[in-house]
């Protein structure tokens, strides 16, 4: 189990870089094109992210006089590398489990909290002024939702009395899944509201909101760095979902089979939890969506981490 | 060198199939605007489709449409905005005001044509274009801005 050879393997190849970067980017086209017929139109092919990132390599990288080149420059770089580290932490369950060595819960939750403080960086690193909206609202929203996800996290490894991801994925395929037991139903919906806010999806795109701040911190990145940020994106969204899977529906069965699963989980959650959410929904203003993530997933998460501890 | 040649080749075939606009508007009476996003909004001629996108930044762009007969106020600022614009990039003057200014051809407040001052590499004209028109010029530019990336 502790054999570290493994380690740059999973990381680079299976199941985190080129597998999760590719099933990512897969997971955005068919993001874009699912949307595109629900409002009657064609639609991209499924590549369509695949043929940006090719794009965006062979484009200039223009950084401004205002800005801060090095720290400009540097924050998609480790935006996506800790992402890359992120998806190896994530367990396929039946098929993947994470290296003791490599990190747990724990690590997991610092490293998914690193995509949105890149972005502040960014935003302010830039010195466009609709990069500093960016960066005050990605700030608000951060501290809105980390502490749901944290509460959550904490009562899922009470239940099962380990952090490592490896322990709640057996816990869970011995004694059933969390999406079938009220004590962590809670919890369930609490993560519910929790990861649109982190893949930055509407109704929670506020901080790089399109129509309002021109996609705030990424406003002023171009080519290669811009392609980053969409690097980043596409490993967030398999990470996060992953995660969800990993924490409540793991049961999956042994080997092909297992990933077979755990892919078609990943896309299903993708269509109804994205998709159909982000075409059916306008975008909340930071204050609401700051009062309603300190009002609803924040008490919904205490609620759980409250019956976990009691029952 | 001549895998390097037939790699570079598949990436600028990959490459071009996402163009993403980019509109200035420099002084338009917003006519042409209007057809632009016909162009992209409604279903019935959906250029995302081609992998087109319209983005919100200059620097996110690949084909730039301009529309609209420069006018003066608004000169020094579309030129800036231009300037901000990532290389390669393909610029299409949208409507006949950019080729010869239109309507407003013998005013003092304009400074059409365009091409005195921007490199424009396709003319759309029209008063205004068709939203045919607009993709045909978007795809003549995506031929363009292949020998270019």
């Amino acid at each position: 189990m502790l054999d570290t050879t493994t380690i740059p393997l999973a990381v680079l190849l299976f199941p985190g870089g080129l597998f999760a970067l590719a099933f990512g980017l897969a997971l955005k086209g068919l993001d874009r094109r699912v949307a595109a017929r629900l409002q009657g139109r064609v639609g991209p092919p499924l590549a369509q992210p695949f043929f940006d990132l090719v794009k965006l390599a062979r484009k200039r990288t223009m950084v401004p006089d205002i800005a801060a080149e090095p720290v400009f420059l540097g924050a998609p770089l480790i935006g996506a590398v800790s992402m890359l580290l992120c998806a190896a932490l994530v367990p396929i369950p039946g098929v993947y489990a994470p290296n003791p060595m490599l990190g747990d819960l724990l690590v997991l939750l610092y490293l998914l909290a690193v995509p949105a403080v890149v972005l502040m960086i960014a935003g302010s690193a830039s010195g466009s002024p609709f990069g500093a909206i960016g960066f005050s609202r990605e700030m608000a929203l951060m501290l809105a939702y980390e502490g749901p996800l944290v509460l959550v996290v904490a009562a899922v490894a009470l239940r099962v009395g380990s952090f490592s991801l490896t322990d709640i994925v057996a816990y869970q395929q011995t004694h059933g899944a969390f999406l079938f037991d009220p004590v962590l139903w809670p919890a369930l919906a609490a993560f519910l509201a929790f990861y649109p806010a982190n893949l930055g999806i509407v109704p929670f795109d506020i901080p790089e909101a399109e129509t309002e701040v021109l996609e705030g911190p990424l406003l002023e990145y171009s080519g290669p760095a811009l392609g980053l940020f969409k690097v980043m994106s596409a490993l967030k969204a398999v990470v996060v979902l992953g995660l969800g899977v990993a924490l409540f529906l793991p049961l999956a069965p042994d080997g092909l089979a297992g990933l077979a699963v755990h892919l078609a989980k990943l896309v299903v959650l993708m269509i109804l939890g994205v998709t159909l959410l982000r075409v059916s929904m306008g975008r909340m203003r930071i204050d609401q969506a700051f009062a309603f993530f300190l009002k609803w997933p924040l008490a919904l998460s205490l609620l759980s981490l409250a019956i976990v501890a009691l029952a | 060198m001549t895998l390097m040649q037939t790699l570079t080749e598949k990436a600028k075939n990959l490459a071009v199939r996402s163009p993403w606009i980019y509109r200035i508007n420099a002084g338009s009476c917003n006519g042409c605007d209007v057809e632009c996003a016909t162009t992209a909004l409604i279903p019935r001629y959906d250029v995302e489709r081609l992998g087109c996108q319209y983005c919100g930044s200059p620097r996110h762009a690949d084909i730039v449409l301009i529309t609209g007969p420069l006018t003066a106020r608004i000169k020094e600022d579309v030129l800036r905005v231009f300037a901000e614009i990532p290389d390669p990039k393909v610029t299409v003057a949208v409507g006949v005001c950019p080729i010869s200014g239109g309507i407003f051809r013998e005013s003092y407040a304009v400074n059409a044509e365009v091409d005195h001052y921007l490199p424009v590499d396709i003319n759309v004209p029209g008063c205004p274009p068709r939203p045919q028109a607009i993709i045909e010029g978007v795809a003549q530019a995506i031929a363009l801005w292949r020998q270019r990336i």
